[in-house]
């Protein structure tokens, strides 16, 4: 099944407004039958790229190639696609069946067939018996999977979604997540879906291109876009992570505020940069005894609130005055069975697989501490050994 | 292979659609070229020229400016449009307070009532003076100058006339509060008046503004009051009246033109610029604020509202009684007699058919072309400098006044060697003209509607391979339904009583109703106009009527969908 070819390419695309670049170079390969999420902050070019895709906006530069045919020029009638907005934008005087089959009427199908066919879409969607009524009278989610059914209807080869749930309360909104799923597997129907809900894309794409200023920061699984941020960018915008900026001193120590510390890793070369790693794979150390410094990097910090998150504990730790809080989420047990109290001062420990650490990208234009602040530090701060045993 | 074949074949199928959508646009854009822009050029060049048609320079603007009894009229233009706007802002602004902000009693007749001058047309105030306070008026001797004939005439006319165009601007403007300001105000403890400087006043700003340029440029441009009450007084827009029908000096008609755009295209410019900043200032988490009632402010403007009303009425029930009359003052028994039309000047009722099937045609044929254009100008991609030019052009009209318009069109449509030379003195012309003349309004009325309607039902139908066009006609027509209707008795309203366009235009084939009333009051027979012009105004109101019930009744039936 798996061509080699894949079935959308996109190359070196630029489009701008003005003076303003919104895409910039984009470059990228979908197989057929993927889900593919793009996902970024707002403004980063998301619906310019869905929209070049469709052809409802034209590029400056650059080719789109859709099941071997390069369709970089054509208007979005000649192109095959099905399209679904965040405004739904259903025909409000249409009945939903006659939405549903909008599509159908040129298709030259014999009005019964077309009924079927709205039928078992109707069927697919879980809303049978719903044909005669308007838009107007149905709530969000179910305009939602109308909309659905009708860029399905004429079995395009791909579909494009416009953050299709973001104008959806937060339960309807898994619900349809699930759903939308279920009929991208049943149909076997290559997907793209823009969003900038981090969980959205991590739970439902295939893959995930993350955009940054028109920029594609990385294309990975979730479990990579999630396991190994390739720039610090991504590692902010995909779940939270502990991220302090550090200065190099040599290829395995770094200062991090005041303190020198020893990372169990090979930094490149460079004079600062970014040391990063997600609350929860930081372990809590009652004592910093039998730990390799060789596979982690173990630190010493003050608990200052222990914040409760149902299923876990987030703790906030003061590593240093000048770097903002380290978090660390503990499972509830973990907790209760350590007990640590406000103000105590605490080990962790963080395994080098978790580490990551992003050089800065114009070196020297960050601004260097200077060196007295330390003398001004508090006492027991500024004394506190960080490396490991 | 396949794969080029089909990259060969397909640009062929896009552009059927493409190139129709490029020829509408383009065929939008010569419409206005052809009906606006070259006329008003050609108009421009005319007044340039001396009487054999050679390049003359500014002589003609210098001889204009050196004749005293010629530029009087500029200051008396000006001085008119004045005393109009003071009097029509202040009243219609008290008028729109008491009706969005005050607990008043019978806020809906009152504002039902408001609106009637705007099915008159605008010669019936100027008769209805003469029977008031003329020199055998029912009210003569409460007039306080010597004789109505003249700027105090013109100024009554033009208020009535004029009123319910400032009221609805400022009625919208008061409507757009905002009550948590208001709350914030009080639980302040801010006194009323501070509360109406700092609050009240700056939120109606722009409205305000905006409704004194209207005003001001309605009435410097307006021509059927002064014509049939100015006597002496001459104002710009009779100036070009007289040099053109009078002494037959086109040229000078045109210097006169000119000089009369020139105040209509700054104020229109001036009211443009505020228009635009108006509609970023209301947040749309705006409150709207639901009027408290204060018993003793309430009955002062309930007072007042029935005053203006009662003004309003006066005026209307004057022309009406007044065309009963036999024969005033000598006979007052009731009678028919003026409405036998065709004992007098101005075409007869012949004259009245001509208007009903010019504004038919005109509603008709102007509410397809108008909504075509805004569809194109709004909601179609390809063209976007052509589409861009067909917005200006659309707004152009507004600051043209009726009477250089049609002026304009004689310089262009009787040229020999204009190929749309025969439609001069036909129906199509004063159609065509009319039309053009009141498009800017319904052009921003469908353009309103148009945006209301998803942006993205264009893209959406293109995704499912359906032509522009089935969905102009399966969602986008029927959604703007309503508006389309709102158009169309627009147009058929305002052609129906508009004289100022068309006074140039028609042949002895073609008289209208509206120049018919001027005719006849030119000859004497002021009963027999006042009754033309009441006429104009029932039939106004007959299809305001019918608007009314097609848009309440059928609109309820097949809209099943704007029920929830
Ligand atoms: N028609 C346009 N004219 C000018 N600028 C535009 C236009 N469309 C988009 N932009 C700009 O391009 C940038 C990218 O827009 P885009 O809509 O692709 O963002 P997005 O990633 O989808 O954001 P959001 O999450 O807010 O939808 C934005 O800064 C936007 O202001
Ligand atoms: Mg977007």
């Amino acid at each position: 099944m798996n061509t080699p070819t894949p079935y959308l390419r996109i190359q070196h695309l630029r489009k701008s407004f003005g003076s303003f670049i919104a895409l910039d170079d984009i470059s990228l390969e979908i197989k057929e039958g993927e889900f593919i999420c793009f996902l970024g902050p707002s403004g980063c070019g998301k619906t310019t790229l869905l929209r070049a895709i469709a052809g409802l906006e034209q590029q400056e530069q650059g080719r789109i190639v859709q099941a071997g045919q390069d369709i970089s020029t054509l208007p979005p009638q000649q192109r095959d696609f099905g399209i679904v907005f965040q405004s739904y934008a259903l025909f409000p005087n249409l009945t939903v069946s006659e939405n549903i089959a909008y599509g159908l009427a040129n298709m030259r199908l014999p009005r019964r067939e077309r009924r079927q066919r709205v039928e078992a879409l109707l069927e697919q969607i879980h809303l049978p018996g719903i044909g005669d009524k308007f838009p107007g009278q149905l709530s969000g989610g179910q305009q939602q999977r109308v909309a659905l059914a009708r860029a399905l209807a004429t079995e395009p080869g791909l579909l494009l979604l416009d953050e299709p749930l973001s104008a959806l309360d937060a339960r309807v909104r898994l619900h349809l997540r699930n759903e939308i799923c279920a009929l991208q597997r049943k149909f076997g129907i290559t997907t793209i879906m823009v969003t900038h809900d981090q969980d959205e894309a991590l739970t439902m794409a295939d893959r995930i291109v993350v955009m940054d200023h028109g920029r594609i920061a990385q294309v990975g699984t979730p479990e990579e876009v999630y396991r190994q941020p390739a720039t610090e960018f991504v590692a902010r915008f995909v779940g939270s992570m502990n991220l302090m900026p550090a200065e190099v001193l040599d290829h395995c120590s770094l200062m991090l505020g005041s303190r020198e510390v020893k990372v169990p890793m090979t930094l490149p070369v460079c004079e600062r940069g970014t040391l990063g790693f997600r609350p929860e794979c930081a372990q809590l150390q009652s004592a910093p005894f039998g730990l390799s410094s060789d596979h982690n990097l173990v630190l010493q910090a003050r608990l200052d609130h222990v914040h409760f998150m149902g299923a876990f504990v987030r703790l906030e730790m003061m590593l240093d005055e000048e770097l903002p809080p380290i978090h660390m989420d503990l499972p509830v047990e973990q907790m209760s069975s350590l007990k640590p109290s406000v103000g105590e001062s605490l080990w962790l420990s963080v395994p080098r697989e978790a580490l990551k650490f992003y050089p800065a990208e114009s070196p020297g234009h960050g601004e260097v501490l200077p060196r007295s602040i330390e003398a001004d530090l508090p006492q027991d701060m500024a004394a506190m050994q960080v490396t490991g045993a | 292979m396949p794969a080029t074949l089909s990259l060969t074949s397909s640009p062929r199928a896009l552009n059927t659609e493409t190139w129709l959508q490029r020829l509408i646009v383009a065929g939008g854009l010569c419409f206005l070229l052809a009906a606006l822009l070259m006329p008003l050029l050609t108009m421009l060049v005319k007044s340039l020229q001396n009487a054999a048609g050679e390049f003359a320079g500014l002589s003609n603007f210098i001889e204009y400016f050196s004749n005293p009894a010629l530029t009087r009229s500029i200051l008396n233009s000006l001085n008119i449009a004045f005393w109009t706007t003071v009097i029509v802002v202040s009243t219609a602004f008290v008028f729109a307070y008491a009706l969005t902000r005050s607990g008043m009693v019978a806020k809906r007749g009152f504002r039902l009532l408001s609106m009637l001058p705007l099915f008159a047309p605008s010669l019936l105030p100027a008769l209805s003076m003469i029977y008031l306070f003329g020199n055998q008026g029912i009210l003569r001797d409460w007039l306080p100058v010597d004789s109505i004939y003249g700027p105090v005439g013109i100024v009554m006319g033009l208020s009535f006339w004029a009123f319910p165009h400032a009221l609805m601007i400022l009625i919208t403007a008061f409507s757009n509060s905002d009550a948590r300001l208001y709350e914030a105000a009080r639980s302040m403890k801010t006194p009323s008046w501070r509360v109406f400087l700092t609050v009240t006043l700056p939120s109606v700003r722009y409205g305000l503004i905006n409704t004194i340029f209207v005003i001001f440029t309605l009435t410097i441009t307006d021509f059927g009051v002064a014509k049939v009450i100015g006597g002496q007084y001459n104002v710009l827009a009779t100036d070009i009246y007289k040099q053109v029908v009078g002494q037959q000096n086109f040229q000078m008609g045109a210097v006169v033109s000119v000089i009369l755009l020139l105040p209509a295209l700054i104020s229109f410019a001036v009211e443009r610029r505020v228009q635009r900043q108006q509609s970023a200032q209301l947040s749309s988490r705006a409150v709207p604020m639901t009027p408290q009632k204060s018993p003793l402010r309430d009955a002062l403007l309930a007072l007042f509202c029935a005053l203006v009303c009662g003004f309003l009425l006066l005026v209307i029930g004057m022309a009406v009684y007044a065309s009963f009359i036999t024969f005033w003052p000598y006979n007052m028994a009731l009678s028919f007699n003026n409405y036998r039309f065709d004992m007098m000047d101005g075409g007869g009722w012949a004259s009245y058919f001509n208007s009903l099937q010019m504004s038919a045609w005109t509603a008709f044929i102007g509410t397809a072309i108008v909504f075509l254009i805004a569809y194109m100008s709004e909601k179609i991609k390809p063209m976007p400098l052509a589409r861009r030019l067909l917005q200006l052009l659309a707004m152009l009209p507004m600051a043209v006044p009726g009477i250089v318009l049609g002026l304009a069109y004689i310089f262009f449509f009787n040229h020999p060697q204009n190929p749309f030379n025969a439609i001069y003195g036909t129906m199509f012309i004063l159609v065509l003209n009319t039309l053009v003349h009141f498009y800017t309004v319904c052009h921003l009325t469908a353009v309103t509607s148009l945006k209301q309607i998803d942006s993205e039902f264009e893209a959406v139908s293109a995704s499912l391979k359906v032509p522009f066009y089935t969905t102009l006609r399966r969602v986008t027509l029927p959604l703007a339904l309503p508006s389309v209707l709102d158009i169309s008795v627009y147009l058929f309203v305002n052609a129906m009583t508009t004289v100022s366009a068309v006074v140039f235009l028609y042949s002895s084939e073609t008289t209208l109703a509206s120049v018919a009333v001027m005719h006849m009051d030119e000859a004497g027979d002021i009963a027999p106009a006042a009754a033309m012009a009441v006429l104009l105004m029932l039939t106004s109101l007959v299809a305001k009527g019918l608007h009314w019930l097609i848009s309440h009744q059928i609109l309820q039936r097949t809209q099943r969908w704007r029920q929830r």
